[in-house]
Formats: structure tokens, sequence, C-alpha cells
């Protein structure tokens, strides 16, 4: 197959692209594989994809910034996603030359407006895939109901967890459209798994409110009590920043508890580890709680929605906690703190458990389900009459008019609310 | 030129806890090659220090490595490592891959033997792979510093040399070496301590001064610099970060240098 992945910006770092590179680079071991970047704002991109993957861009904001369609909002890109301030009349031109001129086999958005991209945009001859890496009860009701519009006409939506699947058959009602989960994935660690003997406890991500870095610091005090001797690193950057430091100072944690700063590749700080973290309220998947499994590290995790509990096996290769709970949190870190053994334990069922979530079985998914889509489509055989029997150019026109509407109406009601502040 | 080969070049690398690195790349060629490391030194200075290593194959895809051998220590300083391919060949700078420095992370449970040689893999700010040394005949490595009350406390372990009677905790003034305070030591288990009062340090008339911390080991030693550098990281100064104090017009805090060594930063209250 050829197989062509539509991201926001693949030259920076996150969640998205990360994944988006590992299933790429999994995927180009037996597929034609390129990445497809909207924008572009350096010469390289932050994390590194696999060779055998092609990257381009659309727009390169280093020379394009002051493009005068650049100035103009989106009109495809729907008004209603998040980052449609970072698009353009320039993208949806570009993104839409893009889809018309595509010969990949299969074409696969990344975000919900690139999703919708296709939907409206791609030609019929390419399996449209609409990938969800955040949960479809997190997006607001104006943009759900653009989605619930367009996505009828993609012909696979992936989310990252079971539960999220289950959201969209169950509220969506998409006739036609398959609905699967497709967790990401993580590479196979190239150095020994940590052995659990490391007195340091860790936790990656953004330095944001969701991931409440707060209470692992809180719940850490405790562990501080008892332990003296082990510490909590945070990897990451972010707003919280300046925050998570005066929790440190308030607490006199400041010779045990270190924000770290980025670090690429993490998987040289996990296994200085014996212990992963993470407290979010809220994660559609849980990327870090996988990359901390994989190299050996069983996981104290907040049981939030939807990740968590579909990557840990509560009291076998990590445990789950109350959301929100810093006692709780703090109970279970000590529990595994306390006790080598039943930490050592855990470390390697976890290491064995989250091979799961290896490229191998991750891609095997993806390539079975892209496959059975593509085949779907062919089954329609030639000059079989598509799904709506109308000229796709028409329905384009039909679906881009109403969005534009519903865009106009969404940024309308922006201002209101931006009017009465 | 060689930064278009750098990205060919990402190295991985392993510490381990007596000092040998073992640095693993993948050359395309199978040409003998050698790693060559460099001292730093000031930007105009030339440089005068490095050592060539063999890079010898490693396995069937190509892999080449290079061990550097605990002894001789490295001179105290930052050094680049450097690959170069036969003969004449230009020198070509290395991009950091992994670096399995977990066994550095303990620090020394054990007293270290003088010279206290420290060798610690790290990544540039600009990119590169480097290895970050330290050579010290004594070293008092800190353990933590508590602050409270007015006071601050550092609790520190000898390496290289033992503690003698009228051992004491000094600080001397940065640009001035005639202005000293000293603390008495207090020995606990395998460490000491001793307790800086803040307001000793705090100039008259309230300006921003900069104190850096020894140990004098015993009463007529000479001063030797009080740090952090058994463990893992090559740059704390943005990650142990301690609390600052306010003592009348003047706001305190202990800090790391960019030589990990301990130092107590005295600025005017903003």
């Amino acid at each position: 197959m050829k197989i062509s992945f539509l991201v926001h910006n693949a030259y920076a770092i996150g969640g998205t692209v990360a994944t988006t590179f590992n299933l790429a680079g999994a995927l180009a071991e037996r597929h034609d594989v390129e990445v497809v970047s909207v924008l572009r704002n350096r010469e390289r991109p932050s994390l590194t994809p696999d060779p055998r993957v092609r990257l381009r861009a659309l727009v390169d904001l280093r020379h394009e910034r002051d493009h005068p369609l650049h100035g103009r909002p989106a009109k495809v890109f729907p008004a209603a996603e998040y980052r449609h301030g970072a698009y353009s009349e320039l993208t949806d031109r570009r993104i839409g030359a893009y889809l018309e001129a595509i010969d990949a086999d299969v074409v696969v958005g990344t975000r919900p407006g690139l999703n919708v991209h296709l939907a409206l945009q791609a030609p019929d001859r390419v399996v449209r895939v609409g990938q969800e890496h955040l949960t479809l009860d997190n997006h607001h009701a104006g943009l759900r109901t653009v989605l619930r519009r367009a996505y009828r006409r993609l012909d696979l939506i992936t989310t990252v967890t079971q539960a999220d699947a289950d959201s969209y058959r169950r509220k969506m009602r998409l006739p036609g459209v398959r609905v699967e989960a497709l967790p990401n994935s993580v590479p196979d660690p190239t150095l020994p798994a940590a052995d659990g003997t490391g007195r340091i406890v860790i936790a990656a991500g953004r330095l944001v409110p969701v991931k409440r870095y707060d209470l692992i610091i809180d719940a850490f005090a405790r562990v501080v009590a008892e332990h003296p001797g082990w510490q909590l690193r945070i990897y990451g950057r972010g707003e919280e920043k300046d925050r998570l430091r005066a929790r440190i100072e308030t607490l006199g944690l400041w010779n045990n508890v270190f924000l770290m700063g980025a670090a690429t590749p993490m998987e040289a700080e996990w296994v200085k580890g014996s212990i992963g973290v993470s407290a979010s309220d809220f994660e559609p998947f849980g990327m870090t709680i996988v990359e901390a499994m994989r190299c050996g590290l069983p996981v104290v995790s907040t049981d939030c929605p939807y990740g968590p509990g579909e990557i840990i096996k509560d009291g076998e290769d990590g445990l789950l906690v109350p959301v929100g709970d810093a006692a709780a949190f703090g109970s279970a870190l000590l529990a595994l703190v306390r006790d080598d053994e039943r930490r050592r334990r855990m470390g390697g069922a976890a290491l064995g458990n989250a091979r799961r979530f290896a490229p191998a079985p991750v891609v095997a998914r993806a390539e079975a389900l892209f496959g059975e889509a593509v085949e779907a489509r062919s089954g329609g055989g030639r000059g079989a009459p598509a799904r709506s029997g109308l000229p796709h150019t028409l329905r384009t026109g039909g679906y881009a008019a109403r969005d534009l509407a519903r865009a106009a109406a969404t940024s309308a009601l922006r201002a209101v609310r931006k009017g009465r502040r | 030129m060689s930064t278009e080969h750098a990205d060919d070049l990402r190295t991985d690398c392993t510490a381990g806890a007596g000092g040998r690195i073992t640095f693993r790349l993948r050359l395309p060629s199978p040409a003998p090659a050698r790693l060559l490391l460099v001292r730093r030194h000031a930007k105009g200075r030339p440089e005068q220090e490095s050592r060539t290593l063999a890079l010898e194959p490693a396995g069937s895809d190509g892999e080449v490595r290079a061990v550097l051998e605990p002894a001789p220590p490295l001179a105290e300083g930052r050094w680049d490592p450097y690959v170069l391919r036969g003969p004449g060949a230009e020198r070509e700078r290395l991009r950091p891959g992994l670096r399995d420095v977990r066994a550095l992370v303990e620090g020394c449970p054990r007293d270290r033997p003088s010279p206290v040689a420290v060798r610690v893999p790290y990544a540039t700010v600009d990119g590169f792979l480097a290895v970050r040394a330290w050579l010290r005949t004594a070293h008092p490595e800190v353990s933590r510093v508590d602050i409270a009350d007015g006071m601050v406390t550092v609790h520190a372990r000898l390496h290289g040399t033992g503690l003698s009677e009228g051992a004491a905790g000094v600080l001397r003034l940065r640009g001035d070496k005639d202005t000293v305070r000293g603390f008495p030591v207090r020995r606990a288990g395998d460490g000491f301590s001793f307790t800086v009062a803040y307001g000793e340090l705090v100039a008259e008339d309230g300006g921003a001064r900069v104190w850096d911390v020894f140990l004098r080991p015993a009463a007529d030693a000479p001063l030797i610099r009080v740090g952090r550098l058994l463990d893992d990281l090559a740059d704390r100064k943005g990650v142990f970060v301690y609390p600052r104090v306010t003592v009348g017009g003047s706001v305190l805090r202990p800090y790391y240098t960019v030589d990990n060594d301990l130092a107590v930063e005295v600025t005017a209250r903003g």
C-alpha cells in the first residue's frame, strides 16, 4: 500500500508527531509511506522519523508566514477546531491541492480539522482514515457537530482506546464508517531494562495543569518523609513550571524533587528509575505510561479517562488510584518504594505486558485495518455508485458550504462571547 | 562540512561507575577510524590536550566502538569527541544518541581515593555529544542543603582526604580572596555538615555579591571547593534549585555554578 499521513506540524515535538512517526516508520518496512506536514517552522524535525519515511511540508512558515493568503482565516479547516488560528486560506488551498493530486491508497488524518479536510476534499479513489488522538467526549459541542457531519464521509476512524471507540459508535451515528481502537505504539527499547534497584520515581510530559504534577509532588512528600534517599524527577517543559517549583519549596522538597526540563530520548532517563508515575485528571491514551513500562518500570497512575485503565493491570504491572487523591497516590507509591521484591516483580510484568504496544503488533493491526478498508472500497467495484450517488465535487461543495455556515456561526458566537467579557 | 555528516554519527555511550565510557556508532564504510577526544578551551585559545582511541568493529552491522578507560584521568573541563575517518581526514563532531549513564546515578556510596576523577557524558546545548570531566585532589560532595530560620546547612561527604581537627566550612567572597567567613564543621556518620548564618553574608550596603563555598579539611590546609559532582547530571544549575530567603534588604540563594560547585548569591531585594 501507499500510505500518506497528514499532520499539523511534523517539525515540532508532540505526542501525535511521535506516535505518527512510530507508526509510519513501522509501516515503511513493507509499504510506501510519507508524512505530509501542513506547517513547517524549522529545517530539521525535532523528532527524527525513520529514514524510509518521506517527509514534506505544505506551508513553510520560515518563508511564507507573511503570505497574503496566510493572513486570511481558513474556511475548509473548521473554525470550531482548536487549531483554527494556525490555519488559513493558504493551508486550505495547499491541503486541497495535496489531496486532489494524491496517489496514495490510504490517506490518514491525525487531528479533527485535518480529518475534516480528508472528508471534504480527498478523492474517492483514496481510502480516508481519520485518527482521533484525543477523545470525542472532550471535544466541545460545536466541534462535535462539525465532526458528526463530516466524518460520515470517512472510511475508518481510529481512536487510541476502546473506551473512545465505544463513545464514537454510541454517540456519532456514522453509517458505513468503521470505528476501531488502534493504540499508540512505543518503539522497542534498545537499552537494557531498568532492574528495579534505582531509587528514582519518574514522570514525564508537558508541564500543564491537567497532568497534575502538583499532586505527584504532594504525594511524594510522604515518600521522602519515610525514605529520604528517593528522588522524584519530572521531565518536560511548560507553563506550570514556576508553580511546581513553588510547591517544591513550600513542601521543603528541593533535595528530593527535581524539574529536569525536556529530555529526548526519554528511554535513557526511564532506565534510571524504578517507578513511573502519571497523575493526570484526563489522559486520552497515556504514552508515557507505556514508555515507562517498556523500560521495565511499574507505573502508579490515576485511573482517569481513558487510557491508563486500558494500559495498566492494577496490582500486576502497576497501580491505579482514584483521580485527584494525593493521599491514595502517596500510599500506592509507598507500597512500591517499601517493597523491593514487589516493585521488581511488577517491573518485570510491565515489561512483558507492554509488548502489546510494541510497533509490531500495533502496525499489524493498522495494516489489517487499512487493508480491509481498501478492500471494502474496491469491493464496490468500478462504476458502482459512490455512497451518496452524487458527483464528488458537488457533495464536497455542499459539505463545505454547510461547514462554512457553521464556521461563520461559531466565530460570530465567539465574537459575542468575547464582547461580553 | 562536518555538520553534513553529523546526523550519521549519532553516538550511543555507556558510562560505568568506575569512569569507563564506551562509545558506539555506525560508520557507513568499513575504513579504519579513530575517536578523538579534545579538551575544549576558552574561545580564541588553542586546543592542547587530546586523546585518541581506536574504533574497533563490534558486531556485524557496521557498529564500531571505542573505550575510554578510567586511567589515566581526564583533565578537568569539557571534552568533545570527534571521529577521524582515515589518515588526513577532517575530524567530524558527534551527535548524542542514547546515553546510558544509570551507573552514575547513585553517586558514590564509598569513599573515593585521591584524585577524585569524574566523567559524565552529556549533550551540549547546541546538540553535540560531550564529556564533562572533573579532577580534584579532594572533593566534598554535597548530599543535601537545608534552609531554615535564616540559616543554610550544607551536608556533605569528603572524598580523597580525611577531615581533621579545626576543619571548617569557608565562604569566600568572589573577586576578593581576603574576605572569608568560617563556620565550624560537625561530623555525622560518613559525612559532615556546617551551618552558615545568612546574616553574615549580607553586605552593609545591601549590594549584590557571590560567595563561593569551600571546605578547609584541617586547621592549616588549603581550601577545597564544595560541590556536587558524583551523579549523572553534567549541568546541575537549572535542576538543583534552592529557595530564596530574604534577610533585611537582601535576597540569598545557594546555587550550583556552571561547574557544579556550590555558591551563595546575594542580591538586593527587588
